[in-house]
């Protein structure tokens, strides 16, 4: 197997939320949280709001530092063995906000030529870059180069932010919820545009998203996320086809269907996840499992291989285990 | 895909789109009350600058025998003062020194208040609760009982009252100044910025003060009214301008006497206060709303 262009290892990372000694409450919002990223490859994260997907996210870019945990760089961590500025260069994000995500004052030139300059280009050659990836991008540099964000709709704004984070020539794009504010046909404009991409540049993507339709079309691996652990990772196709965690499955059978016979009817998972600043003990989702049993309110579970390359932490796939 | 039109240099030629700035100031001729308010303002400033030409008479020349003389009497458009000085050249001259006293302290408050804002909002954290609660000290003071206080602290004169007064506007400044910052640098373009490595300095100067001058400065032209009447004020209580110079607070303050005898000729300083800080309080406003659109 290739090494891993990117590694997350036991990232966690808790904010307090007040009160003072004893009584200091912190949220769980990532909770260790360990994948390795192939070249080329792109892993899907799935999982409620509140998850801590997006910290997840901030935390692979180092736009957060994580409490514990390393994020490493085709296994050189960053801070010790490569830079901060190098990995900048390597590993880029697109946010979910499109607008918000551009200065207002900036025209869409100089918004994607800065980071580039930045990094010690000239202004004349991060501005011809900058030409050229709007073109990339299905934005012609004439008519659009000189505007300002709110002359722009989503859609193109969105493309300018892809273009932003692809000035640095990363290897890595970190997809905060990049697709999910768009209407349908300009978001699958602009996934069809990802996945070009992708083919053309080598590159890999980290897709965070909120819908499981998107993620099985876009992402080779899957990792569903529930209260800032991982439930489940795997393959898309043996995650979607035969998923080993109730969450997931929960979680599929909420997917909207086109086929009327598949309707659901029933809401698969009933409430709110639980406060993240106390979550249950033992199995964090216990309290809102179908299936939970004995063990899963006192231990929490081992995370154990259940296929190939498809890992999954719950209880029943050890009792299988044991009964098999 | 359509080709780019390149300049000689290869750089993609680019459609001008109307700048920001120019689109606020489209907005801003729209608004009548505020160019009207802008032409008043305007002409006051003129006057002041250009006094020694548009004043009838010298203003500390006086004639013992045309004291208080009417408003409309013969060689006293507004009349005359209290030592005969004519009052028109008095208010003219008095211009240069009540709207220098209203500026300056608030420019110079514009600078520091910004500087102690944004880097209090950019940095969040620690710094921002340290630098906040200190400027809270001088917020608890009533701002006329703060610039009394200092300006009586120094001694009376022009410079201590522009001083008093700066220190004065600075809390407020930089308080509009850090919350504006603080709600920018929460947006995600400061986060891709800080994605790509920027340092703070650079991100500060590349998005941050764009974005939260124009705001600041706004709230700084409508405190100038304030400022004006406070050293108005100040001269009033003998703390800032001395006799026999010309000041809109100071005039109030030697035609008191008159009130019972010449009630409309004591009025006119407050007046021409009134006037001009008015004026400049609708400029600001009208400067708000043109620069308060999104798009």
């Amino acid at each position: 197997m290739t090494p891993p262009i990117l590694t997350a290892a036991g990232l966690v990372k808790h904010f307090r939320a007040g009160g003072m000694g004893a009584k200091r409450k912190v949220v769980r919002a990532v909770d260790g949280v360990t994948f390795d990223l192939a070249p080329g490859e792109t892993l899907g994260v799935v999982g409620e709001s509140g998850c801590g997907k997006s910290t997840m996210a901030r935390l692979v870019v180092q736009l957060l530092s994580p409490d514990t945990g390393t994020v490493k760089f085709q296994g050189r961590s960053v801070g010790a063995d490569m830079s901060l500025t190098e990995f900048r260069r390597q590993v880029q994000m697109v946010f979910q906000d499109s607008y918000a995500s551009l200065n207002p004052r900036m025209t869409m030139i100089d918004a994607i030529a800065f980071g580039p300059m930045v990094h010690g280009v000239s202004k004349r050659d991060a501005e011809r870059k900058a030409g050229d990836l709007l073109e990339r991008v299905g934005l012609e540099p004439n008519r659009f180069g000189a505007r300002y964000p709110h002359e722009l709709s989503g859609g193109q704004r969105q493309r300018v932010n892809i273009a932003r984070a692809l000035a640095f020539d990363p290897q890595v794009l970190v997809l905060d919820e990049a697709v999910s504010a768009l209407d349908k046909s300009v978001e699958a404009q602009v996934l069809n545009l990802l996945m070009d991409l992708r083919r053309e540049r080598g590159l890999s993507y980290v897709f965070i998203s909120h819908d499981l339709n998107v993620v099985r079309h876009i992402a080779d691996r899957v990792m569903v996320m529930y209260l800032g652990e991982i439930a489940e990772i795997g393959p898309t196709r043996s995650l979607y086809t035969a998923p080993r965690h109730p969450y997931t499955k929960a979680l599929l059978a909420a997917m909207p269907s086109l086929d009327p016979d598949n309707r659901t009817e029933v809401a698969p998972l009933a409430g709110d996840p639980p406060n993240p600043i106390d979550p249950p003990p033992g199995c964090r989702f216990h309290t809102r499992c179908a299936l939970a049993f004995g063990p899963c309110s006192l231990t929490k579970p081992a995370t154990l291989v259940v296929g190939a390359g498809h890992l999954a932490a719950c209880h029943l796939n050890a009792r299988k285990g044991e009964a098999a | 895909m359509a080709v780019a039109a390149t300049d000689i240099n290869g750089l993609p030629t680019r459609d001008k789109s109307p700048s920001y700035w120019a689109s606020v100031g489209k907005r801003f001729l729209k608004d009548k009350v505020a160019v009207g308010a802008g032409c008043v303002a305007l002409t006051m400033v003129l006057m002041a600058v250009f006094a020694p030409w548009v004043a009838p008479a010298d203003p500390l020349d006086g004639s013992m025998m045309d004291r208080l003389s009417p408003i409309g009497s013969e060689g006293y458009i507004l009349g005359a003062d209290e030592l005969g000085r004519d009052m028109l050249s008095r208010l003219i001259y008095g211009g240069r020194l009540s709207l220098f006293m209203g500026v300056t302290p608030v420019l110079v408050a514009f600078f520091v208040g910004s500087a102690i804002g944004v880097t209090a909002g950019f940095a969040g954290g620690w710094v921002n609760t340290i630098t906040m609660r200190v400027l809270d000290v001088f917020y608890a003071f009533p701002s006329v009982l703060l610039a009394i206080a200092i300006s009586g602290a120094l001694g009376a004169g022009i410079v201590n009252g522009l001083l008093s007064l700066t220190v004065v506007f600075i809390p407020p400044i930089a308080r509009v100044a850090e919350s504006v910052t603080t709600s920018v640098r929460k947006l995600e373009y400061i986060e891709a910025a800080r994605a790509s490595g920027a340092s703070g300095l650079r991100i500060v100067k590349a998005h941050v003060l764009g974005n939260v001058l124009g705001p600041i400065f706004v709230y700084a032209t409508s405190l100038i009214s304030v400022s004006m009447i406070l050293a108005a004020g100040l001269s009033f209580l003998g703390l800032g301008v001395s006799p026999p110079n010309a000041e809109w607070g100071l005039m109030l303050n030697t035609l008191r006497n008159a009130i019972y005898v010449q009630p409309w000729l004591a009025a006119l300083p407050g007046v021409a206060i009134f006037i001009t800080s008015i004026s400049f309080n609708m400029l600001s406003d009208g400067l708000r709303s043109a620069m308060d659109v999104k798009a």
